[in-house]
């Protein structure tokens, strides 16, 4: 086992270094200048002088030696677009309004998407069923941003306890949480609902029932862990993205998170805080696949993690 | 501000996320340290005069000569101040951090005496060594200003900033605590209202010099407006507040502004609905219908809109088929129907309303340079094709940047161009960056364009089309226009001076560089209780004669 999560962890790492690598050389491949003054009436002169600020006057190697080096020491320098601020100083005080966010919305679509899913697969083809299915249907299809537009004009405008916009209490949370969760949620209903209908039919269930377990019992223990397999496999991605925020609900709700840097840092051509949100979004993406793949070992022990070294 | 927290915080991040997404437990929000009650609750704080404004988002510095955007000055124009501030009434220079000023015979040496009561927000007076120290930092290639052109009108300051100077040449001195003396390159009569522009603010010396983050959190900053900056939160909101130590802290009439960070306008509109805002910005897609109501506050701005030829590409490189192309665009359509805010339309180059010494505006004086007349347009087409021999024109296509409103604006375009010269246009459009790269390497054929003016005086619109400006991104040089606009910065005669700069736009309105549209203006919405929001069409918001009722 150790040496199987070793074995993952050095995977990992070389996996990351692939991705910043490509992205370097991408970002710097693509046409547009971050230090071009020009349209703002500025000088030449004061171009070069601020490449010459940023080391951009340095050849491309060297750039790419210290750049591995700033990330190693997860030291990203100052941003090209924000001088006022470190690329480190805008995730760090970024980054906690998008985790809330993001925990929030995962709780949330976890809990309802199973609990919706296993309904209906009980339910099967009976009322419940299909609202559910038509509640998952829609959650997919309509946009999350026209979600939150209709959050704000019908319950944020209406209701005092909802603030139309803005961060910073418990109650800035629940629209948006609820306009990210809706699309998770509905896939993570729809793939308990497809498992739980085909885990039902299997043998062990019948034996179960016919040793006499309760149907709930059965549900929970038996069935319920099985089904959710699938969702752990997709939760790795899902939690990375949910978690490293949403640039249009942080957008619209006006959330300080850094969902916005993932987006604003390409069209501006803000190298360091590309390389920043890349790293970030990478590493938690990798590190939760890694996980996943633990997870399954511990709730189906069909799965071996260590084959070989049986 | 959290520094060398990222580590932890990074590590802290992925775990705990790991732990929930597996156990489902559930601190499902709970913001504890961020939740200072400070939102929402409007201005009725007991008696206090809080406005709300938006300022759309972070500002990208508070450090005078680094933030050169609107984020960053709206803000640090109402907590620092330089030599003059622009009037209230009126975009004309105003005694400010000095008392009075006064200019030599030839125009060239400004000596500015700067107030006795003028202090920094740390206590320290502001001295004259100030802004020595300010004005030769602007210019440092240290700095890395992307605003170092400013300085440009001091005598010595492009040769530092470029790196053939050195700081002594940059002529400002420091005479005594008090006194400035300025020599200027040309004598321009425009430079006191240069050193109103945020770019151009006085910093702490002390304080610059010690701490090259000082203009980074609020504890570090030291102020000299009518403002003090008292709360920052990242990406939420900042929170300034009355300086009574401003030498004209009698004229404030507000206790605080907060300024939020908004980014999206439809979030920004609903809050102003909601009462949490005192100022929004419009919608676009609302504009045509908020623009007629009461609340809507429309400002004129000095910046174009304009379509730039590349003179060194056929089919534009013939002067009588750019001449076409630019009065067979009805710029009235493109406002009315389109952009629906009101926006003048171009009748120049030159932005209209700049105070004429003679008196009235810049264009009440210099007469109408440039209509729409479709008849003409089409001899002008005829005469040009003739010229070069075409039986059909060569392709041309027009490149924005990508944009729902550009786009509109160029199908229009195509359209009118299609109507009324029978030609067709092809559309391309790419992403900002890529496009403006293209744009500056002189790469596009028919281009999108806008610039936005800087400081108060018709040679802030003629400059960019001189000969290798940067800005100009046509191709195009002219003998005559370049020496006019030369003859014009030495001129000392205000009346002279005005009459070369319209000789100049005269004869790049004849050659057709570009097709004129409109002029801008900045539409916001306003809750009655606001008023004396100063903005002049150059600069940024004014909030020192500001009030609620």
């Amino acid at each position: 086992m150790l040496k199987y999560i070793l074995k993952r962890f050095a995977w990992m790492i070389l996996t990351i270094w692939v991705i910043i690598t490509l992205t370097f050389f991408l970002m710097h491949s693509i046409p547009g200048d971050p230090l071009d003054v020009g349209d703002s009436g500025g000088s030449a002169a004061a171009s070069e002088n601020l490449r010459a600020y940023y080391n951009l006057d340095q050849p491309l190697p060297v750039q790419y030696f210290s750049y591995i080096k700033n990330i190693v020491t997860l030291d990203f320098g100052p941003s090209m677009t924000s001088r006022s601020s470190t690329v480190n100083d805008m995730i760090s005080s970024g980054f906690p309004a998008s985790l809330q966010l993001g925990i929030a919305s995962l709780v949330f679509s976890v809990i309802s998407g199973v609990a919706l899913g296993v309904l209906a697969a009980l339910r099967h083809n009976k009322m419940i069923d299909y609202i559910t299915m038509i509640v998952a249907v829609i959650g997919i299809s309509i946009p999350n941003f026209i979600q939150s537009m209709l959050f704000i004009n019908y319950i944020g405008a209406n209701f005092d306890f909802f603030p139309v916009a803005r961060w910073g209490t418990w109650r800035h949370v629940i629209l948006p949480a609820l306009a990210l969760s809706s699309g998770p949620m509905a896939i993570i209903a729809r793939l308990t609902r497809s498992n739980m209908l085909e885990v039902l039919t299997q043998d062990y269930i019948r034996t179960a029932k016919a040793k006499g377990l309760s149907a709930r019992k059965i549900v929970v223990k038996h069935a319920l862990r099985n089904a959710l397999l699938p969702v752990v496999t997709i939760m790795g991605a899902l939690t990375a993205s949910v978690l490293t925020g949403s640039f249009v609900i942080e957008r619209i709700f006006a959330i300080p998170g850094i969902g916005q840097y993932f987006v604003n840092s390409i069209s501006n051509r803000d190298y360091p805080m590309i390389m920043a949100t890349t790293v970030i979004y990478s590493s938690i993406l990798v590190f939760m696949m890694f996980l996943v793949d633990i997870i399954y070992g511990i709730i189906d022990p069909r799965i071996k993690l260590h084959t070989k070294e049986d | 501000m959290k520094k060398h927290k990222m580590k932890g915080l990074f590590f802290t991040g992925l775990l705990g996320a790991a732990l929930l997404a597996a156990g489902c437990s559930g601190n499902d929000n709970a913001s504890g340290e961020q939740n200072d009650g400070n939102n929402g609750n409007n201005s009725n704080d007991g008696e206090e005069k809080r406005l709300i404004i938006n300022n759309g988002s972070e500002p990208t510095s508070l450090d005078p000569p680094i933030g050169n955007d609107e984020y960053s000055y709206s803000i640090l124009n109402n907590v620092m101040e330089g030599l003059t501030r622009l009037e209230k009434d009126d975009p004309v220079p105003a005694p400010a951090m000095a008392e009075d000023w006064d200019v030599s015979d030839d125009g060239l040496t400004y000596t500015f005496h700067i107030r006795e009561d003028a202090v920094w927000s740390n206590g320290d007076p502001v001295t004259a060594e100030d802004f020595e120290y300010s004005f030769k930092r602007l210019a440092d290639p240290e700095t890395a200003s992307p605003a170092a052109h400013h300085s440009y009108w001091i005598a010595g300051a492009e040769a530092f900033n470029t790196g053939e100077g050195s700081e002594e040449d940059v002529q400002v001195t420091a005479v005594d605590e008090k006194t400035l003396e300025i020599v200027l390159e040309n004598p321009v009569d425009f430079f006191p209202s240069i050193v109103a522009m945020p770019q151009l603010f006085p910093v702490h010396k002390d304080t610059a010099e010690n701490d090259e983050n000082w203009a980074n959190s609020v504890d570090t900053l030291v102020t000299n407006g009518p403002f003090t900056l008292t709360e920052w939160e990242r990406d939420e909101y900042i929170l300034v507040e009355k300086n009574e130590d401003y030498w004209d802290a009698e004229t404030v009439n507000l206790d605080a502004v907060e300024y939020l960070m908004v980014e999206d306008t439809n979030t920004a509109y609903q809050l102003y609905q909601n009462n949490e805002l005192h100022v929004s910005g419009i919608p676009t897609d609302m504009m045509g219908e908020l623009i007629e109501s009461d609340e809507a506050a429309i400002y004129p701005r000095s910046g174009i809109e304009f379509q730039r030829f590349n003179v060194e590409e056929e089919p534009f490189h013939n002067k009588n088929i750019r001449k076409a192309f630019a009065k067979a665009i009805n710029g009235q359509e493109i406002v009315d129907y389109i952009i629906q805010g009101n926006q003048p339309v171009m009748d120049g180059y030159i932005y209209n309303e700049f105070v004429h010494p003679a008196g009235g505006t810049y264009r009440e004086n210099a007469g109408s340079m440039h209509e729409f007349n479709v008849d003409e347009a089409r001899e002008l087409l005829e005469l040009g094709m003739e010229e070069e021999g075409y039986d059909t024109l060569p392709e041309v296509t027009l490149s924005y940047n990508t944009d729902d409103q550009h786009h509109t604006v160029a199908q229009a375009v195509q359209e009118m161009l299609q109507q009324n010269l029978g030609v067709d246009v092809k559309l391309e459009n790419t992403e900002w960056a890529v496009f403006l790269e293209a744009q500056r390497n002189v790469e596009l054929q028919y281009s999108r364009s806008s610039f936005l003016g800087g400081y108060n005086d018709p040679m802030n619109y003629l400059d960019n089309f001189t000969s290798g400006n940067p800005m100009n991104r046509t191709g195009w040089s002219n003998e005559e226009y370049d020496s006019l606009v030369a003859e014009s910065l030495q001129e000392v005669d205000p009346e002279r001076r005005f009459e070369l700069m319209q000789q100049a736009e005269e004869v790049f309105m004849e050659e057709a560089v570009i097709v004129p549209l409109y002029f801008y203006n900045s539409t916001f919405l306003e809750k009655p209780e606001v008023v004396d929001i100063v903005r002049h069409p150059v600069g940024f918001v004014e909030l020192k004669w500001a009030d609620l009722q």
